[in-house]
C-alpha cells in the first residue's frame, strides 16, 4: 500500500463549471414536448369518452388537462436550457432540471459498462441515448438522452475507450 | 491440499448431502402444502382412496428421489480461472465465477447440517441473487480447505494485477498467517444478554407483530372463527374497560418485544467471534445455525456505526460493514458487530483507515430549512389534517387540546435532529453523523465513491444551499441542505480524489 499522500490544494483541482456543459439537440425538446402532448391527448380521449357517452360536462376535464398541458410545456421550454452533458478526460457528467436541478458525475475509472440505445419514437426524431453503469446498482447511474445517433455512438465509444484504460 | 487437485474434474457434494437437499425441499414443500393441510384439518380427506398420511408418504418419496437426482447432477469444479457449478435436474444450469469476481467465501451450518456434521459454502459475488453460488453439503474439513483455496485464488488474481511488492507482502503474510490470531472481539453470555436487552425493542416488537399478523390473517378462518362467539361476547365488556386494559396491552407488548429481540440476538450472535485477519475480517456466530463470514478488506465499501438510547447507557454501538452489491442484496448479507465499545471500534478503524486523521476535517452543518421541513411534514401536516377532520365532525373544543402536544414534541425532535446532523470531510474521508435518538455515523473513504450527484430545488436556490449524494458500490448516502459553494468545492475535490486514485475500490 502506498501511504504517500500529499496535500491537495483546492485552488489547483480542476473545477467543473456550468460553461463546460454541452447543450442537447433541439429536436430533443420537440421529442419531449410531443411525448407530453401525446400523454395529455390520451387523457383527453378518455375524458371525451365520458362526455360523449356519460353525463360529464366537457370543461370539467378539458380545463384541468389544458392547464396541465400548458404548464408542462412551459416547464419543458424553460427546463431545456438546463439540460446538458459534459465529457472530460476523466469523468462524464449530465445535468437537468429547472425547479429541481440535478447534476451527476461518474469518474471514468468507476464505469463498469456503457450502453447505447434508441427507442421507436427516438428513431422518428433521429435521437438516441447513452447509459453509463457503475457497480452495485441495477439501473443505469447516468443516462444522456437527446443525442444524434452517430454522436451517441461516438460518445459511447469514447467513454468505453477512456474507461478501459483504467482496468 | 491433495484433495484440491481433484477440483479439476467435476466433484459431487458429500453423499449425506442427499439428506440436506431432502430437508430443504421438504421445507419448501411444507410451506406450499401447509395451507392445504390446515384447510382440511379435522375433515375427512381422501383423493383416489388415499388419505392424508398416504399422500404425505408419496410426496415425501417423490422428493427423496428428486433430491437424489439433484445431488447426482450437482457438480463443482475449477476450470482455468473460474469456479464452476453445474446443477439442475430437468434443465442443466451452469454458473461460472471468475476468481477475481469473488467477493467473499462464507460457510454456514443450519441445524440439520450440524447434526450431520456437514457445512454449507456460499460464494458471494457482486452480482445479482440468481448468480449466488451455494454448495449445501461438504465435509467440514473439505469446506474449510475449499474456502481457503478460493480465497487464495482470489488474492492471487488480485496480486497478478498489482506490482511485485504485493507478492513480497503476501509471502510475509503467509508466514504470519500460520498462527491463528486471537479474536478482536468475542461475546460471552452476559455480554450477549446485554446486547439483547439493548436492542431496539420497538422495532423487533413491531416486526414480530407484523409477522404474526400476516400468519393470522392468512389462516383467519381457521384460527379466529372458533373463537368468534367468545370474542363477540367479551368485546363489549372489554370496550367499557379499555382504559384499564390499555396499560396491560402495552405491558404485554413490551414484554413480548423484549423476549423476541433477546431470542433473535441469542440465536444470531451466540458465541460471536470477530477476527481481524491479515487479509480480511472474519466473523463466526450463531447458536442453531453457525455462520462464518470472511470479507477481504478491499471489498469493504464503508462502515456505519449506530447506537440507541439504551445502548448509549452501556456505551455500546453496533458496527455494520457495507460491502459491494445491489442495494436490496446488501441488506441481506449485511455483516455486523454488535456490542462494540469505543476501544474495539478504534482498533478496527485504525486497522482499516490508519491515515484517517492525517488531515484536518472541515465541518459543515445543514441549513435551518432542514429542521423546518421536518417540522412541517411530521409535526404540522398531520395535526392540520386531524384538525380539519375534527372541524368537519364538529367535535367539542376539548378534543383540540391534546393536539398541541404533538407539534411541540416534533419541533424539539426536529431541532435536535437538525443540530445533530453534520458532514465532515478531509481530502481522503467523508464522515456523516445523523440522528438524535438513534445517532449513526457513516465513514466513507473518498476513493470508494463511484458516482456523485448534486441537486438543488427552487426552495434551496434562494437560500444558496444544495443536497449532495454519494454513491458507492454498497449504496448511496445523502446529505441535504448544505451550503452550495462549499458543496461544489467538495464535489470537485472528491472527483479529483477518485480520478487520481489507483487503489482497487472493489
Amino acid at each position: 500500500m502506498n501511504f504517500e499522500n500529499p496535500t491537495v490544494n483546492i485552488e489547483e483541482i480542476p473545477r467543473l463549471a456550468d460553461r463546460d456543459f454541452e447543450p442537447l439537440e433541439e429536436d430533443y425538446l420537440y421529442f419531449r414536448i410531443s411525448g407530453r402532448s401525446l400523454f395529455y391527448l390520451f387523457a383527453a380521449g378518455i375524458g371525451s369518452l365520458f362526455s360523449l357517452f356519460g353525463k360529464v360536462y366537457f370543461w370539467y376535464w378539458l380545463g384541468p388537462i389544458l392547464s396541465l398541458w400548458a404548464l408542462s410545456l412551459i416547464f419543458e421550454f424553460v427546463g431545456f436550457k438546463y439540460r446538458g452533458y459534459c465529457l472530460r478526460q476523466m469523468d462524464v457528467s449530465y445535468r437537468s432540471g429547472w425547479l429541481f436541478h440535478t447534476m451527476t458525475t461518474i469518474p471514468l475509472n468507476r464505469v463498469q459498462h456503457c450502453e447505447y440505445s434508441q427507442g421507436p419514437i427516438g428513431r422518428l426524431f433521429d435521437l438516441a441515448q447513452v447509459k453509463v453503469f457503475t457497480a452495485g446498482g441495477t439501473s443505469s447511474d447516468l443516462s444522456i438522452k437527446g443525442l444524434r445517433k452517430e454522436q451517441a455512438i461516438r460518445l459511447r465509444d469514447q467513454i468505453t475507450q477512456l474507461s478501459s484504460t483504467y482496468e | 491440499m491433495s484433495d484440491l487437485n481433484r477440483l479439476l474434474v467435476p466433484q459431487r457434494q458429500a453423499p449425506l448431502g442427499v439428506a440436506i437437499l431432502f430437508v430443504q425441499n421438504l421445507r419448501r414443500a411444507i410451506n406450499i402444502f401447509l395451507a392445504v393441510v390446515v384447510v382440511n384439518l379435522g375433515r375427512d380427506f381422501s383423493i383416489l382412496g388415499l388419505n392424508y398420511w398416504d399422500w404425505g408418504y408419496i410426496i415425501a418419496l417423490i422428493f427423496l428421489v428428486f433430491s437424489y437426482f439433484q445431488y447426482r447432477r450437482f457438480f463443482f469444479y475449477v476450470q482455468e480461472e473460474n469456479f464452476i457449478i453445474e446443477k439442475g435436474v430437468f434443465k442443466q444450469e451452469k454458473l461460472s465465477v471468475p476468481f477475481a469476481r469473488i467477493q467473499s467465501v462464507n460457510t454456514r451450518q443450519n441445524v440439520v447440517q450440524r447434526l450431520l456434521n456437514l457445512v454449507g459454502l456460499k460464494v458471494d459475488t457482486a452480482g445479482s441473487i440468481q448468480q449466488e453460488i451455494v454448495i449445501s453439503a461438504l465435509s467440514k474439513a473439505y469446506a474449510k480447505e475449499l474456502q481457503e483455496f478460493l480465497m487464495e485464488q482470489k488474492y492471487a488474481m488480485a496480486s497478478t494485477e498489482g506490482a511485485e511488492e504485493i507478492q513480497l507482502e503476501e509471502a510475509e503474510q503467509r508466514l504470519n498467517a500460520s498462527e491463528k490470531s486471537k479474536p478482536l472481539l468475542s461475546i460471552d453470555f452476559p455480554m450477549l444478554l446485554k446486547v439483547g436487552l439493548t436492542q431496539n425493542h420497538l422495532r423487533s416488537g413491531l416486526l414480530l407483530f407484523a409477522l404474526v399478523n400476516g400468519y393470522v390473517w392468512q389462516y383467519e378462518d381457521y384460527l379466529l372463527k372458533p373463537l368468534e362467539p367468545y370474542l363477540e361476547e367479551t368485546a363489549e365488556s372489554l370496550l367499557t374497560s379499555w382504559v384499564l386494559l390499555l396499560p396491560v396491552v402495552f405491558l404485554v407488548f413490551a414484554i413480548i418485544s423484549v423476549i423476541s429481540s433477546l431470542t433473535v440476538t441469542i440465536l444470531t450472535f451466540f458465541n460471536f467471534k470477530f477476527y481481524l485477519e491479515e487479509k480480511g475480517l472474519e466473523i463466526e456466530s450463531g447458536l442453531l445455525a453457525r455462520n462464518t463470514y470472511h470479507l477481504p478488506y478491499s471489498k469493504i465499501q464503508y462502515f456505519v456505526w449506530a447506537t440507541n438510547p439504551l445502548q448509549r447507557i452501556l456505551k455500546f454501538r453496533t458496527l455494520k460493514v457495507k460491502q459491494a452489491g445491489a442495494e436490496a442484496l446488501n441488506e441481506k448479507k449485511l455483516i455486523g458487530v454488535p456490542g462494540l465499545q469505543a476501544r474495539g471500534l478504534l482498533k478496527i478503524l485504525d486497522r482499516q483507515y490508519p491515515d484517517r486523521k492525517q488531515y484536518a476535517y472541515v465541518k459543515r452543518k445543514p441549513h435551518v430549512l432542514k429542521r423546518n421541513q421536518y417540522f412541517f411534514w411530521f409535526g404540522l401536516l398531520p395535526i392540520l389534517s386531524i384538525t380539519g377532520l375534527f372541524i368537519y365532525n364538529q367535535m367539542s373544543w376539548w378534543f383540540y387540546l391534546p393536539l398541541s402536544i404533538w407539534p411541540t414534541a416534533v419541533f424539539f425532535w426536529a431541532h435536535a435532529y437538525w443540530q445533530a446532523f453534520q458532514l465532515r470531510y478531509n481530502q481522503d474521508y467523508l464522515e456523516i453523523r445523523r440522528g438524535y435518538f438513534f445517532p449513526k455515523t457513516i465513514l466513507i473513504p473518498a476513493y470508494k465513491i463511484q458516482n456523485l450527484s448534486l441537486s438543488q430545488s427552487i426552495l434551496q436556490k434562494d437560500r444558496g444551499i444544495a443536497s449532495i449524494r454519494f454513491h458507492t458500490a454498497a449504496g448511496a448516502v445523502r446529505a441535504a441542505h448544505l451550503d452550495m459553494r462549499s458543496m461544489r468545492e467538495l464535489y470537485d475535490l472528491l472527483l479529483q480524489r477518485v480520478e487520481s486514485s489507483t487503489e482497487k475500490w472493489m
